[in-house]
């Protein structure tokens, strides 16, 4: 029975395990929406950009990473060097190292491999419906196995529902004809992304700043500009951080 | 790029990409975060976005392109309109889109 290789063979633990995991699966299900559109324009963005179809696949399989995948096309379509696309990307994944710092207390009793695994499925929407639920929601000490699970049946949610939405897209973007500008649809998604980000004066300075300077840079060679225009941005709202913070202790 | 750069770059992305997912929960105990390197992680993602839009959306063939003119420019104010009054991104991408083609169609 997969029912048992999934949940494991004591009855009462394959119960709450799976009653977690459907748990975690109507959580998630009013997201996974949002989630096939998202997954669908980037999968006509990847083959839109150039990326061949099974580029394009290995990219959704892999990666899982849709505002990463979306930040590398025009990069790989400019033919950025290498490391250009990695540092954006790494930077475009750092809210991940502070998600899962987050997410660590609720994990760290379990193996490394599990810890491992629950870390590559961990997405935007995976973290904002659990940690959001179990601060809200304490559960009890022993209740590690409901969290565990519970997580699980949100991201295999979220990993199915993105992962057949990018393949349709993949296959459905070839026979879309370049004059119809389904590109900008990449854009506008990016653009719905981040500015949800955009809050607060740190951050609003910050990504002013990195606008202003990529368009300023636009021209600069090996897309350096990118890679200044964030460094730019990330200090600006350091220092209005900093400064906002020493206005408020002077109060 | 060629086929096999575009490979090994693919390659490369997931593995930056499986390393900011699972470090803090391979060595959380072991890498205390200070809060100011956490703020200023906090604020890279919303950066490196917009420096990727707004090239975009304010420039055509490499120079400031701020007019009427400029479909893309107009389809993304429409956008970042939706956005901020639906919070839906399925209507932004939508209307966004609506708009672009329509100011290039008529435009």
């Amino acid at each position: 029975m997969t029912g048992r290789r999934l949940f494991g063979h004591q009855p009462h633990i394959a119960q709450a395990r799976r009653d977690a995991w459907l748990d975690g699966l109507r959580v998630v299900a009013p997201a996974l929406i949002a989630l096939f559109a998202w997954g669908l324009v980037t999968g006509v963005a990847m083959v839109k950009s150039g990326l061949t179809q099974w580029q394009a696949l290995g990219m959704s399989l892999l990666l899982f990473a849709g505002s990463a995948q979306l930040a590398a096309l025009p990069l790989i379509a400019a033919d950025a060097p290498i490391w250009v696309v990695l540092l954006t990307t790494a930077v475009v994944n750092l809210r991940f190292v502070i998600f899962t710092a987050g997410l660590y207390p609720y994990f760290r009793h379990l193996p490394l491999p599990r810890r491992m695994l629950l870390g590559y499925f961990t997405g935007d929407v995976s973290f904002a419906l659990s940690v959001s639920r179990w601060t809200t929601q304490p559960l009890p000490e022993h209740g590690s196995r409901e969290r565990t699970w519970f997580y699980l049946g949100i991201c295999s949610g979220t990993w199915v529902v993105w992962q057949v939405s990018s393949v349709a897209g993949i296959f459905l973007g070839g026979g879309i004809p370049g004059t119809w500008g389904l590109d900008f649809v990449a854009i506008l998604a990016l653009l719905a992304l981040v500015l949800p980000m955009i809050a607060g004066g740190p951050t609003i300075a910050g990504a002013l700043v990195a606008g202003v300077v990529a368009v300023l840079a636009a021209g600069a060679p090996l897309k350096l500009g990118l890679v200044v225009a964030v460094l730019a941005g990330i200090s600006v709202a350091m220092a209005v951080d900093i400064l906002l913070e020493r206005m408020d202790r002077h109060r | 790029m060629s086929a096999a750069e575009v490979w090994i770059t693919i390659v490369l992305m997931t593995v930056v990409t499986v390393a900011t997912r699972t470090v803090m929960l391979v060595f959380g105990d072991r890498i205390p975060l200070p809060e100011r390197v956490q703020h200023a992680l906090r604020f890279a993602p919303a950066c490196a976005l917009t420096a990727l839009i707004a090239p975009e959306l304010l420039t055509e063939q490499g120079a400031w392109a701020i007019s009427l003119a400029n479909a893309k420019l107009i389809a993304g104010a429409i956008a970042i309109a939706v956005m901020l009054s639906t919070r839906s991104m399925i209507a932004t991408m939508g209307i966004g889109m609506a708009a672009y083609l329509a100011l290039r169609h008529f435009g």
